[in-house]
């Protein structure tokens, strides 16, 4: 390991935290790597390390490096860090007012200074410090959710946020946006916490650059990497453990066999944390993930909200409204809602079911609909409960 | 000496008339072939040359040759001219009179040993010829007899054409056509198990013309319901049927032992089709491309997304107009296509994507996948059904479905009720008629003001709607399209749903 020296080629007059900002957003600078840089070298002193490519260390120090060549690696960044302006990188997250806590500095949330793998440099937007003195809950799940993740999940956001609990969650398409959504829905709910795997002015997937607007005005957006940087894979399952450790309560609402949602159900579980998961139908895919985690007692299983403020030691919120009143359905209808059952079905299979044709079939479909029994998704029906 | 022998040559599926000018003169032993020929046209010297040497009772002029396909202007190709080049050495030499070749025609290409062989295109080559007697390569008497104004002469070689026109035998009579087994009978609807919906798209599509898209995982029988199509359509009119052949004949595709073709066509082209084999075009020889095979029948395209984009879009002008001109440097042809488009597609790249939750896809892959159809040829589709493997109950326990019979009778009565409308089919209703020929209920306008609001109708859209909502009324008998039937029409239109079962759609 090479001695402190001064930086070289750095900006002059910017804080530490400007080093940390320009050291993140190197290519191929995991936050492991960057802990192990920044808890070795004061940030200026790491930066001009890196600058003259004398940072191969950082690398070699990895147990399973086994096709990373650490020279290689400590060029590639001495060349990037070379085409760096601290300053101005510095200046633009400042202009953008995004505010950076680096470990063991002054603003950096307790939580995630007590956890081992906490992030060396967070990146935040909105109300912090707020956002974290709340319980917070994680809820996460699939991208690709059935109507009745989607539901459940902004329900849970909802109820959550009303009763004051700050929702946590990874702002991706799927259960993390449901929740989201429905952490917004209440007038003076908690703050919602996203944390997301780009930089922060990077909207991944782009169609929720309004959910992100609207949580980092009402709660936080937090992230690990600098404005600019792109959404590639490994930044996900990095994401996942902030959000593991972040909640006191992790709830998987709906989730695939094999899924993302395995790495944050397992950085929560090494970290301590309640476990839930919400049951789905046994032939639904999207539930596979979930059910497997109760049936192997890796989770609770959450019946309603109430499981979850329980697990919080939180008093239960008030009891549930009744549903609002809809037609009685006819006969006829009454059938052709038992056969759509409880999971989506095409009007080919809800005509096959009754052996009716599909004309008919299709006009009490769109009549239930109507009155608000059914819920039409494309060529598929879903049962509103 | 000089000759002039009347001949034709094709181009797209037109054929043109010919005249092949001989001279024999003085000079250096030569045989040039000038007026526009292609390569294959230009090897005729060769392949005239050794069958005139291979045919007894004519001998090869050791003199300098010179053959004129007249008119110069007009690009020759195939090797449709080599009959007519031989006749007019032979008479050129004094070897035939010229009374002895008045008023026919000649074409066929000729083998080194003299033998006759069949040129594609035979039913327009003999339309195009005036001359009332048509000399023709035997097997293609019935193809040349379609046009029904020339006496055909079906030789099987050269000296036979020799004999006959000297009057040293007489011509042979036509062969009979050789007896051809009768195809396996076309796959029927009866034994397709369950898809209520597939099978009621399968009757629209036919009865009504409206083109169909299928969207399902492998394994669901998009393929196996989309060859069932042609068993449900009517056998195609006199007009169309000739039509048919000669786009048939063009091709050098084998025709139907009556000459015509009758049976609605089914083609599938592979996914990797470029756009000229499925348009059609060509350098030299305008040749049809499968959409105009498939006139007449069914175009199916499986595997759509799979489709290079350009040759999707190439689709949309014939779509509308039912023939496509192809247009190049030396000529342009048009050629009939009016078919119906039947495509099959996987709802993601994974496959499983049918319901919501089932697909391992990521959003963007799926994204990519549904940006390979531009918006302009979906839009072109009447119907576009989601389609689920069976479930295991209807597959082997269930009741066999109607058959193709009894369908393809429905289908007839409801094309016999949109001719009094004066369309061949609902699908090419004008808009104009629409509101006349499809009043709209109060419930069916609700209904259809509330897709419109939410995005998943468009105008052009909403007039498709209507047009299915006819067909199936008049599947049912021709009665007033009532709300069930819009219902239906829309449960037959599914909006493309990849996207928005990923997003936080509320």
């Amino acid at each position: 390991m090479s001695g402190v020296t001064p930086g070289e080629g750095a900006g002059a007059g910017v804080p530490a935290e400007a080093y940390g900002v320009a050291l993140s957003g190197l290519p191929g600078m995991g936050p492991i790597r960057l802990r192990r840089l920044l808890d070795a070298l004061p940030p200026s002193a790491a930066w001009a390390e890196v600058v003259e490519g004398r940072a191969a260390w950082v690398v070699e120090l990895e147990p399973e490096r086994s096709t990373t060549d650490p020279a290689a690696v400590a060029r590639r960044w001495s060349q990037e860090a070379r085409l760096t302006d601290v300053g101005s990188l510095w200046a633009a997250h400042v202009d953008a007012g995004v505010r950076i806590a680096m470990r063991g500095g002054a603003g950096y949330p307790t939580v995630l200074a007590e956890d081992a793998e906490g992030p060396a440099v967070l990146f935040s937007l909105g109300d912090l410090d707020r956002a974290v003195e709340l319980p917070a809950v994680g809820i996460i799940g699939s991208r690709r959710c059935t109507y009745y993740g989607r539901e459940v999940a902004r329900e849970l956001g909802r109820e959550l946020a009303a009763a004051g609990v700050a929702v946590v969650s990874g702002l991706a398409a799927g259960i993390d946006g449901a929740a989201h959504v429905g952490a917004l829905e209440p007038e003076g709910g908690a703050p919602p916490v996203g944390v997301v795997g780009s930089g922060l002015d990077v909207v991944y997937p782009r169609r929720h650059a309004e959910l992100w607007r609207r949580v980092a005005q009402r709660g936080v957006l937090l992230a690990e990497a600098p404005l600019g940087a792109r959404p590639e894979a490994w930044r996900f399952p990095a994401r996942n453990r902030i959000i593991a450790t972040l909640a006191r309560v992790l709830v998987v609402v709906e989730a695939h066999a094999q899924s993302g949602s395995t790495h944050t159900v397992n950085a929560a579980d090494t970290r301590g944390r309640t476990i839930l998961a919400v049951p789905g139908p046994v032939r639904s895919a999207a539930s596979a993930g979930t059910n497997a985690l109760i049936a192997e007692g890796a989770a609770g299983l959450l019946r309603d909200v109430r499981d979850v403020l329980a697990a919080l030691g939180l008093q239960p919120a008030p009891p549930k409204r009744g549903s609002t009143a809809r037609p009685r359905p006819s006969r006829d209808e009454r059938a052709v809602l038992d056969a759509v059952g409880w999971q989506p079905a095409s009007i080919d299979q809800v005509a096959l079911r009754l052996g009716a044709p599909v004309g008919p079939v299709s006009l009490h479909l769109e009549s239930l609909a109507r009155d608000g029994w059914l819920r039409r998704e494309g060529a598929w029906w879903e049962r509103v409960p | 000496m000089l000759a002039s022998i009347p001949s034709a040559t094709l181009l797209g599926v037109e054929g043109n008339p010919v005249r092949v000018e001989v001279h024999v003169g003085k000079g250096l032993p030569a045989f040039t072939v000038v007026g526009l020929p292609d390569v294959s046209c230009r090897e005729a010297r060769d392949r005239v040359r050794a069958a005139l040497d291979h045919t007894d009772g004519v001998e090869w002029p050791n003199r300098k040759i010179i053959v004129n396909l007249a008119p110069s202007d007009l690009k020759k190709a195939g090797s449709g001219l080599d009959l007519a080049i031989a006749v007019g050495v032979l008479v050129a030499t004094g070897q035939l009179q010229p009374e002895q070749v008045e008023g026919a025609a000649f074409l066929g290409e000729l083998g080194l040993d003299g033998t006759l062989r069949r040129v594609p295109g035979m039913v327009s080559l003999v339309d195009a010829v005036a001359e009332p007697t048509v000399v023709v390569p035997a097997g293609c008497a019935s193809e040349a007899g379609l046009v029904g104004r020339h006496r055909v002469r079906a030789v099987s070689s050269l000296r036979q054409v020799v004999q006959a026109l000297r009057g040293e035998a007489p011509w042979p009579d036509a062969p009979p056509a050789a007896p051809v087994p009768p195809g396996p009978p076309p796959p029927d609807l009866a034994e397709v198990r369950g898809h209520a919906v597939g099978r009621l798209a399968l009757e629209v599509a036919a009865a009504g013309g409206h083109h169909l898209l299928m969207v399902g995982p492998p394994g669901a029988g998009k393929t196996m319901l989309a060859s069932r199509l042609p068993g449900l359509l009517p056998p195609l009119d006199r007009t169309m049927a000739l039509e048919a052949t000669r786009v048939h004949s063009a091709a050098g595709l084998p025709l139907p032992p009556s000459g015509l073709v009758r049976r609605p066509p089914f083609r599938a082209p592979h996914h990797g089709a470029s756009a000229v084999s499925l348009i059609g075009g060509g350098t030299y020889w305008m040749r049809p491309g499968e959409i105009s095979i498939a006139h007449g029948g069914v175009l199916f395209l499986d595997e759509l997304g799979e489709f290079a984009p350009h040759v999707l879009d190439a689709l949309r002008q014939p779509l509308e107009d039912g023939v496509v001109r192809v247009a190049r440097a030396r000529a342009s042809v048009t050629f009939p296509a009016r078919f119906l488009l039947v495509a099959a597609m996987n709802p993601c790249p994974c496959g499983d994507g049918g319901g919501p939750g089932a697909c391992r896809c990521s959003d963007a892959a799926r994204a990519r996948y549904e940006r390979r159809l531009s918006g302009p040829i979906l839009d072109r589709f009447d119907l576009r059904i989601e389609l689920d493997r069976p479930e295991p109950a209807d597959l082997l326990g269930g009741p066999a479905g109607e058959p193709s019979d009894v369908v393809a009778a429905r289908v007839a009565a409801a094309r016999e009720i949109a001719l009094t409308r004066g369309v061949r089919a609902n699908a090419e209703l004008p808009a104009s008629l629409l509101d006349e020929v499809v009043p709209l209920g109060p419930g069916a306008v609700l209904l259809l003001e509330d897709r419109i609001r939410r995005g998943e109708l468009s105008p052009r859209g909403l007039a498709r709607v209507r047009r299915v909502a006819r067909t199936l009324a008049d599947l049912q008998g021709g009665g007033p399209v009532t709300d069930e039937h819009v219902c239906t029409a829309l449960a037959l239109r599914v909006e493309r749903t990849g996207l928005a079962l990923a997003g936080v759609a509320s």
